[in-house]
C-alpha cells in the first residue's frame, strides 16, 4: 500500500505537465468522483464545528481516525468544483493512512502541482487553509483520549 | 429593468443566447471558482479571472495599460466591442471585471442580469468548448481615476464627512469577526470599520435569482433608508474590493449615482495601514446602539 507522499507525488506527476485549462480538467475529475457523506455524517451536517471559515463557500470537513488509519469525509457546495477537486485529491492520499503520514504534507503541494499559478494567491491560500484543517482533525482525533486501540 | 437609470448596462439570459455570437460582441466570463468556466460556460464565452488576469501578479494592483491592452486583443476585444460580463456568486467577480474595464474606460460594457445562476436555473445549455478567438484592435488609455478611491483619498473623504458605504457582512462592520486563521494574506490587524462608514451588505442588492432589486427597492434601501444622495461623492469599500464592486454598480448605473468610487485597497488595507481611524460597533460613528 502507497504511503501518503508516495500518493501526492504521483498527484503532483499527473497535474505538473499539464498546461492551466488541463489542470482545471483533471481538478475536475476529482471533484467528480468526491463521495457522498455517508448517512451517519449527513445527519450531523449542520454543526458548525465541521465548518471550514476560511472558504466563502459552505465546505464542511470530517476529519476521522478510523481502525485502519486517516479517512476524510467532506462535502463541499456544487458552485465550489475547485475545492470539491483538492478535498477528493486529499481523501485519496490519506484513505487508509497513518496520522503521523498525513502530518508530513508539506504546505506547497498547490504550488508543486502547478495550480497556484492557475489559481492565484488568494484562491491557493484558501485552499491550503483546507490541508491545515484536515491535518489539525486528524491530530485532535488521535490525541490520546480520542484514540483508537491498536 | 424599468426605472433604472441606465437600463442598456443590464442584458437578459435571452439576450445572450442570440448574441454570443455576435463579432461585436464578446460574452466574459468572470468566476470566485475558476473550474466553473471549465466545466461549463455560455458557449462563445471567454474567461477573464480576477485574480490571474487583471490583478498584477508581483505589485498589488491591477495590470498596467499595457497589460490591460494585451488581454483585451487576446480575448478579441477591441476598443468598440459590447463586452458582456456574467459569473457565480451573484455577479460579484462580473461587476469587479466591469469595473476594471471602466477603469480603463472601456465604453461599451454590461452585465448579464442574474449571472451564472439564472443561466442554470432557465437549464440553459453549458459549452465546454474551447473558444476560437479572432485577436481584437485594443489601445487603452490611462486608468479613470473617477471610478477608483486610493487611501489617501479615502481619508480625506472620511475626514471631510463624506458618504462611505461598507458592504460587508454585519459583523464584519462592527468588527467582531477578524481573525481568520491561516488565511494569512486576507488577514486584517484591527477589526471595524470607517468612521461615518454606514453598513448595507451588498447581498441586500439582489434576489433570490442572482438578478438585481428593482429600481424602487433599492432606491428603498440606498436612498430612503441609508440617507445617500445620487449628487454627494460617495466611496464603497469591502475586504479586497469585489463585493463593494457590485454596490459601485449598483449605485452609479442601476441608481444614477453621479461620483461612486470603488476603495479596492478595502478594509485589507485600511485595516493594517498605520494611524487611520477605526471604530467598531453597529453605528457608523461607533457610539453605542
Amino acid at each position: 500500500m502507497s504511503t501518503v507522499p508516495q500518493r501526492i507525488d504521483a498527484v503532483v506527476e499527473d497535474f505538473v505537465d499539464l498546461e492551466g485549462r488541463e489542470k482545471l480538467e483533471l481538478l475536475l475529475e476529482y471533484a467528480a468522483r468526491l463521495p457522498a457523506l455517508p448517512s451517519h455524517i449527513a445527519s450531523q451536517r449542520a454543526s458548525a464545528d465541521h465548518r471550514v471559515h476560511e472558504c466563502q463557500t459552505p465546505v464542511y470537513l470530517w476529519p476521522e481516525v478510523t481502525g485502519s488509519g486517516a479517512k476524510l469525509h467532506a462535502e463541499v457546495a456544487a458552485e465550489a468544483p475547485t475545492v470539491m477537486g483538492f478535498v477528493a485529491i486529499l481523501a485519496e492520499a490519506i484513505e487508509g493512512r497513518p496520522v503521523d503520514e498525513v502530518l508530513t504534507l508539506r504546505d506547497d503541494l498547490l504550488e508543486r502541482m502547478g495550480l497556484a499559478q492557475v489559481l492565484g494567491i488568494l484562491r491557493t491560500r484558501g485552499l491550503r487553509a483546507i490541508l491545515g484543517h484536515v491535518k489539525r482533525g486528524l491530530l485532535a482525533a488521535s490525541t490520546p483520549a480520542g484514540k483508537e486501540s491498536p | 429593468m424599468a426605472g433604472y437609470a441606465n437600463p442598456d448596462v443590464l442584458v437578459t439570459t435571452e439576450w445572450v443566447a442570440e448574441h454570443a455570437h455576435d463579432p461585436n460582441v464578446r460574452i466574459v466570463e468572470s468566476n470566485e471558482d475558476r473550474a466553473l468556466y471549465t466545466q461549463g460556460h455560455v458557449a462563445g464565452a471567454v474567461e477573464i479571472d480576477w485574480q490571474v488576469d487583471l490583478q498584477d501578479q508581483v505589485r498589488r494592483d491591477y495590470v498596467d495599460r499595457a497589460g490591460f491592452e494585451k488581454l483585451c486583443r487576446d480575448n478579441g476585444i477591441s476598443n468598440d466591442t459590447t463586452v458582456v460580463f456574467y459569473g457565480d456568486k451573484n455577479n460579484w467577480w462580473a461587476c469587479y471585471a466591469f469595473w476594471v474595464f471602466k477603469l480603463y474606460g472601456h465604453p461599451d460594457c454590461r452585465i448579464m442580469n442574474g449571472g451564472r445562476k439564472k443561466w442554470q436555473l432557465e437549464e440553459r445549455a453549458w459549452s465546454t468548448d474551447r473558444v476560437d478567438v479572432k485577436p481584437g484592435h485594443y489601445t487603452a488609455p490611462e486608468q479613470d481615476g473617477s471610478v477608483r478611491a486610493l487611501r489617501d483619498e479615502v481619508l480625506k473623504h472620511q475626514k471631510g464627512g463624506r458618504p462611505l458605504v461598507d458592504v460587508r457582512s454585519p459583523e464584519e462592520y462592527c468588527g467582531d469577526r477578524l481573525h481568520m486563521p491561516d488565511y494569512p494574506n486576507e488577514g486584517a490587524l484591527r477589526g471595524g470599520h470607517i468612521p461615518g462608514a454606514v453598513n448595507i451588505p451588498w447581498p441586500l442588492s439582489v434576489n433570490e435569482d442572482g438578478t438585481f432589486k428593482s429600481a424602487k427597492d433599492l432606491e428603498k434601501l440606498y436612498v430612503k433608508g441609508a440617507g445617500l444622495k445620487r449628487r454627494s461623492p460617495t466611496i464603497a469599500y469591502c475586504r479586497i474590493g469585489e463585493r463593494s464592486s457590485l454596490t459601485w454598480f449598483v449605485l452609479t448605473f442601476l441608481l444614477g449615482f453621479a461620483k461612486v468610487k470603488n476603495y479596492d485597497g478595502s478594509w485589507m488595507e485600511w485595516g493594517n495601514c498605520v494611524g487611520v481611524p477605526v471604530v467598531k460597533g453597529t453605528t457608523p460613528d461607533g457610539s453605542p446602539a
